[in-house]
């Protein structure tokens, strides 16, 4: 189901991923998995818990290790270009918390020079007022309900103008509100800026809010890879919700015969 | 490198229990070490042997703190990218690890210079020792026993990398170590027989015994801090040798989790 390597834009993928395969002591988490984001492109990376979504995108930001497969990212070859490649790509995650110690305009700064900025304080006021929140600059960072830190975090890995913005769960715990905001701003951000997005979550009507493609991972393989509306039907689903209910199921019907072998 | 030293300026400033270790810790160890040596001195009259030896005592406790604050600075520094979850943040950014292992560094100098200012203002203030009568020699000595303590920091980077934060301990631990093996306060004759051969392949060994030779007012001791300087460039050499083997293991086995 997987979109296969050489079909699609070629050199100008802003991230490849070839045959990505991840074993841990447990377990083989990823198996085989490719994944190709385009350039502006809004995709999501879905499946039940245990998946293999998290490895995978770690694997693509090169802080794991693939077995066997290659990454390249706004054309660096992983782990040797690593460095020069996250300099076009931001992270952000809804479990990471902000560092304690610092206010928010500090914490952005720091980012700001990580990323090479030259005025890392305009950019992120930019950044706090994309997203409704300048008046936090000054807040301390464990002052911030964790809504707020979500943001503070998306805001951070947005302001150097990434080509690729890689979020985790961004709005696991957020409120319908915050959860608007942010898919407000990034939809801003993807417009004006051209900005790919790779992005996690089990909320799948946010995900079709969000994603114009979605990439379906079940047991570390990709299982489905298209828009929203095609994959529901080629599963025979009404929406995605569905599709996922249907491989957790699948996931835990295959478990459990597992068990059941002598 | 600026922006992680930056950082940690502001760690240390909003959290002041962490200057416990560049004011009142060194104020402790001065007085410990600085009254041991007076008590000696009192005991063995004004002519006795014991009189070099409270000079042996002060100047061994300040120079020790230019290992134990270069080595504590950047694990610490490092420990608290771990404790605040930030590591994974951190590297998925530009920055490289040695970057972030520099920049931690810088900022230990800052920390640095604090301790071992305190312990000689009051090795200075308390029992009238001044560390500057050693002369221009000393510098050397701190240069190699500074780069000392950042090479025991590699270690410990090391083995946190590999064991978590677990490994934490060691940050201080391996300093309990170091501290009587690296002949701080003693010759290497003064250790029982079967560890003095440990205690010579430690660079810190032939520092500290550079510094007793400068405060016996002998000639610079350029044998000895040629083998301390040779031994602590070996010495970073394999300590960054460890850190990349456990960054790689890091990677490898995905320890990333452990800290989001």
């Amino acid at each position: 189901m997987c979109r296969v390597a050489g079909t699609l834009a070629g050199m100008s993928d802003v991230l490849r991923a070839r045959g990505l395969i991840k074993t841990y002591r447990r377990g083989r988490a990823v198996d085989g998995v490719d994944l190709t984001v385009h350039p502006g492109e809004r995709v999501a990376l879905l499946g039940p818990n245990g998946a293999g979504k998290t490895t995978t995108l770690l694997m693509c930001l090169g802080v794991v290790e693939p077995d066997g497969g290659t990454v390249e990212v706004a054309g660096h070859r992983l782990p040797r270009g690593r460095s020069a490649a996250m300099a076009h790509v931001g992270f952000a995650a809804g479990y990471l918390p902000l560092p304690e110690r610092l206010r928010v305009g500090e914490y952005l700064r720091m980012y700001g020079q990580l990323y090479g900025l030259v005025d890392p304080d305009t950019q992120a006021l930019r950044g706090l007022e994309r997203f409704g929140i300048p008046h936090l600059a000054k807040a301390m960072g464990t002052e911030l309900s964790s809504g707020q830190k979500t943001l503070i975090g998306i805001v951070k890995s947005t302001m150097h103008d990434p080509e690729l913005l890689v979020l985790d769960e961004p709005t696991a715990s957020l409120d319908p509100d915050v959860a608007l905001r942010v898919r407000t701003g990034l939809a801003a951000l993807c417009e004006e800026r051209g900005t790919a997005l790779l992005v996690t979550s089990h909320n799948m009507i946010e995900v079709e809010r969000i994603a114009e493609r979605v990439v379906f991972l079940s047991a570390g393989r990709v299982v489905a890879d298209g828009p929203p509306v095609e994959v529901a039907a080629r599963f025979g689903r009404d929406d995605l919700e569905e599709v996922f209910l249907h491989l957790a199921s699948q996931r835990q019907a295959s478990e459990h015969t597992e068990g059941l072998r002598p | 490198m600026w922006a992680v030293a930056r950082r940690h300026a502001y760690v240390l400033y909003r959290s002041p229990h962490r200057l416990f270790d560049v004011t009142v810790w060194p104020i402790v160890d001065t007085v410990l070490f600085g009254s041991l040596g007076v008590y000696f001195v009192s005991q063995g009259g004004p002519d006795s042997a014991a009189q070099a030896g409270v000079a042996y005592l002060l100047s061994g406790i300040v120079l020790w703190h230019v290992v134990y604050q270069a080595q504590i600075a950047v694990s610490t520094g490092f420990m608290e990218e771990t404790w605040s979850r930030n590591l994974l943040s951190l590297m998925v950014t530009p920055l490289r690890e040695l970057e972030l292992v520099a920049g931690i560094a810088l900022f230990g100098l800052a920390k640095l210079v604090m301790g071992v200012g305190v312990v000689a203002l009051a090795a200075f203030a308390l029992y009238s020792f001044d560390v500057t009568s050693l002369g221009l020699a000393l510098f050397p000595v701190i240069a190699i026993l500074m780069v000392g303590g950042w090479a025991i920091a590699l270690f410990v980077v090391g083995l946190i990398l590999r064991f978590g934060n677990g490994a934490e301990a060691l940050a201080w631990g391996i300093m309990f170590v170091v501290m009587p093996l690296g002949g701080v306060f003693y010759p290497v004759e003064a250790l029982p027989a079967f560890v003095r051969p440990i205690s010579e392949l430690l660079p810190t060994t032939h520092a500290f015994a550079a510094g007793r030779d400068l405060i016996d007012g002998g000639p610079v001791p350029w044998g000895e801090l040629a083998l301390a300087a040779v031994g602590t460039l070996v010495a970073v050499a394999a300590g960054l040798a460890f850190v990349a083997w456990m960054l790689r293991l890091f990677r490898r086995r995905g320890y990333v989790t452990r800290y989001s």
